[in-house]
């Protein structure tokens, strides 16, 4: 009997069209709470090192934790872990809706996906079963068309969808996932995986429900984290939706602007969340079980960025087809974001492939000979428009974009090289490392997929918000005392950053319910609470840190077998010079060896190749990823 | 006085957190599809909570009287040593807010949870409420009265 998890995993190798059902082993299970980690060990023990991403042999794990599909306000998510074919790293890109929760209730906790079928299919999923379905008549089409297709098909309205557009078929190597029409598993390109594979879409849907051990106890945790949610500090989240957050960071100066190269943006007001709630909102909606409901609907009812309704946008998006790329026009991003939903496009890599060309064609490193014709100066909205189409569909100089920033900065030469604001390939998303956050300088160095803000943790909580998040009564000094020098304050402070958001990770939680502290989010104890009465494990805090640090030394292993080390945990150059202007002028990136080296030094690991000791591994009972070298 | 569960499908974001608290509630598992409680969430952006009104037209088709009208709460609530999970009251209830539970083969339906109902409690925007007659009546005839301006508008 299980209690908590479904229990089951489900495998599907569309080579030979086999589907198996495997029993999840408890033990091995609890060593990673599930979701993220036991995905991570999964793919360690199954997938060698050195598989092109885009082959059959490469696998991709679809996966969920306990707190998935439950009353905790956080479990809306789902996360898709993969090797990228944007960077070559590890990547696990995380998706809410209604996707994760329905797996399971369809009974599955995992999805292994390996092969390649020999022409388009769908999986479907549906209340322990699952078969592989011909998608011919979806190969081609958009993933609202695809949805709208395969809810007829299977007479469901309630199915829930996850689907590549055009953008994943043609192989664009920032191709999203996108489940339940406007949620995307966006970064690192699972999109352009799923295409190689011939996997259009999959499709769940169930009427299994989540077993509680305990529902006594765990109704009284569901209902203190509903109490404690209501002193929730960062508010802006639920009432404005992530698009708040533009005039804020404009007014910090920490909002990227125009590739980076500034970090305020003149024209914020037309581009802000007021400006949207005034005149583009339809309502706001969540993923399953959020409390928060920090997603936005919009459209744009008549012009030439006309939009049907859809999901967005987020502040990523806006920043990313805005300011970033000097746009300020709120319609044309409303159309931006929604030629990205329906194409399946990541926003962020969509966006910043835009910038570094608009900066290139500024600098006269591109021409109207390599742009098809079109004038890629700062701020032209339709030329961005455009631009989405033109890489979702490959066409002409979209083929170029379509690469992302490294493969094409590679392409033009090493003048270009000032422009390419990426770290391992993945482009950089809407964080500025030099005025938001230094600790966000460390993750973006080091982070398992690259560039990253939110994966496992959004690090200007700690030296923006200096949040707690409950790690302070886990025994972790806060902020870390022992450490007197600030740069190295900040390298060592990150393993706290990045195991407190590893345990989100690992639970399946959005990380959004994570940031604040006892008493107004849900912090580690909260959650050990939950999953113990969930399950009926006595699970502690230490234990759900413990399980975060295996599954994030583990995914450093992961990389260290493609041969990721130290010496690719760097930011662009951009991050040594100083912001230009504006309220953070001045600000730059510094001493980043310091601390990266107090970092490596708190995770114990090697201080030159930046790996795991063997005494680590072996601490964590994972001698299975000892690197012999 | 007694009080009505009451919606506002205006605040409702379609999180199913209703659905969730009730499966809990009843059956001690997180699970929709075993919910009294139902959230249609369509596309584009449509999230409409609907909730049974205790009007009691199954009450007569119930041929073995297992359904009553609870007497502190006006709630019509299902007797499961009476229940013979035939299915008539699934069958004649308009607003489809009655289902034949699989697991006990038996009706489901809202019974108010005795006069403290768990999706109101718990919705987090205010989109279900448990409310006082009076207050309830006003505003359903609101919600009445702004479906119909919506059309001729």
């Amino acid at each position: 009997m299980w209690y908590g998890y479904a229990g089951k995993l489900l495998r599907v190798d569309l080579t030979n069209g086999e589907i198996k059902m495997e029993e999840l082993d408890k033990n091995e299970l609890r060593k990673y709470i599930g979701c993220v980690g036991y995905a991570a060990k999964l793919l360690y023990k199954e997938m060698p090192g050195g598989i092109d991403p885009l082959a059959p042999e490469a696998k991709v794990v679809l996966a969920t934790g306990p707190i998935t599909g439950t009353l905790s306000p956080s479990g809306g998510s789902y996360e898709v872990c993969y090797k990228s074919p944007l960077s070559g790293t590890w990547n696990q890109a995380r998706s809410g809706g209604a996707f994760g929760p329905k797996l399971k209730y369809a009974g599955f906790d995992f999805v292994v996906i390996e092969g390649k079928a020999a022409e388009p299919v769908y999986l479907y999923i549906n209340d322990g079963k699952a078969e592989i379905r011909p998608a011919k008549h979806l190969w081609g089409l958009n993933v609202e068309e695809t949805t709208d297709a395969l809810i007829k098909e299977l007479d469901d309205p309630e199915v829930s969808v996850a689907a590549i557009g055009q953008a994943g078929e043609n192989g664009v190597l920032y191709a999203a996932l996108i489940n339940d029409r406007g949620r995307a598993a966006g970064r690192g390109g699972i999109g352009a995986v799923f295409g190689s594979k011939n996997l259009k879409a999959v499709t769940v849907n169930g009427n299994g429900g989540i077993k509680v051990a305990k529902p006594k106890d765990f109704m009284d945790a569901v209902s203190k984290a509903e109490q404690w949610l209501k002193n929730y500090l960062l508010a802006g989240i639920p009432t404005m939706g992530t698009i708040g957050l533009v005039s804020l960071h404009d007014s910090l100066g920490i909002l990227p602007t125009k590739n980076f190269q500034t970090a305020h943006f003149e024209k914020a007001d037309e581009i802000s969340g007021e400006k949207f709630n005034r005149e583009y909102n339809i309502k706001k909606r969540a993923c399953y079980g959020c409390t928060f409901a920090c997603g936005r609907y919009s459209s744009v009812n008549n012009g030439s960025f006309y939009t049907p309704p859809m999901e967005g946008p987020e502040y990523e998006t806006v920043d990313m087809l805005g300011a970033n790329c000097g746009v300020h026009d709120m319609e044309a991003i409303i159309r931006g974001n929604f030629l990205c939903n329906v194409y399946g496009l990541d926003t962020v890599s969509t966006g910043m492939s835009i910038a570094f060309a608009m900066e290139c064609y500024e600098k006269g490193l591109l021409t109207e000979k390599d742009t098809d014709g079109l004038s890629l100066h700062w701020g032209n909205a339709e030329v961005m428009v455009q631009l989405v189409e033109k890489i979702a569909n490959k066409e002409g100089f979209g083929e170029f974009l379509a690469q992302g920033v490294k493969r094409m900065a590679e392409k033009l030469g090493p003048d270009s090289e000032e422009a390419a604001i990426h770290v391992k390939g993945l482009e950089l998303p809407a964080h500025e490392p030099r005025s938001e956050s230094k600790v966000l300088a460390v993750q973006y160095a080091t982070s398992p997929r690259g560039a990253c803000h939110m994966h496992p943790n959004w690090p200007a909580t700690w030296d923006f918000g200096q949040l707690d998040c409950g790690m302070k009564e886990l025994g972790v000094p806060w902020p870390p005392t022992e450490v007197p020098d600030e740069s190295a304050k900040k390298g060592t402070a990150y393993r706290y950053v990045a195991l407190q958001g590893e345990i989100s990770e690992n639970l399946g939680a959005c990380i959004f319910y994570s940031w604040g502290s006892e008493g107004n989010c849900i912090t580690p104890q909260l959650y050990a609470e939950m999953v113990s009465a969930l399950t009926g494990w006595d699970v502690t805090a230490e234990e759900l840190l413990t399980a975060a640090d295996r599954s994030w030394n583990l995914k450093r292993c992961f990389n260290a077998r493609e041969g990721f080390t130290r010496k690719d945990d760097k930011l662009p150059k951009r991050f040594s010079q100083a912001i230009p202007d504006g309220p953070s002028e001045g600000g730059k990136v510094e001493n980043l060896d310091v601390m990266l080296d107090a970092y490596y030094e708190a995770m114990n690991w090697d201080k030159e190749t930046g790996l795991p000791k063997p005494e680590k591994l072996k601490e964590l009972g994972m001698d299975f990823a000892i690197i012999n070298n | 006085m007694s009080k009505l569960l009451t919606v506002d499908p205006s605040l409702c974001t379609g999180c199913h957190r209703c659905e969730m608290w009730c499966s809990m509630t009843k059956y001690g598992e997180v699970n929709p599809s075993r919910s009294n409680v139902y959230v249609i969430r369509r596309e584009p952006a449509v999230d409409v909570p609907i909730v049974c009104m205790q009007c009691g037209l199954c009450l007569s088709a119930c041929p073995t009287g297992a359904l009553t009208r609870e007497g502190s709460t006006d709630a019509v609530t299902v007797d499961a040593n009476l229940c013979a999970g035939c299915g008539t009251c699934v069958n004649v209830c308009p607003y489809g807010v009655l289902r034949f539970d699989e697991e006990t083969n038996l009706a489901a339906k809202c019974d108010l949870c005795g006069g403290d109902p768990a999706c109101a409690n718990h919705c987090p925007q205010g989109a279900i409420r448990y409310e006082e007659i009076n207050k309830a009546a006003a505003r359903r005839r609101e919600l009445w009265a702004m479906a119909f301006a919506s059309k001729v508008r």
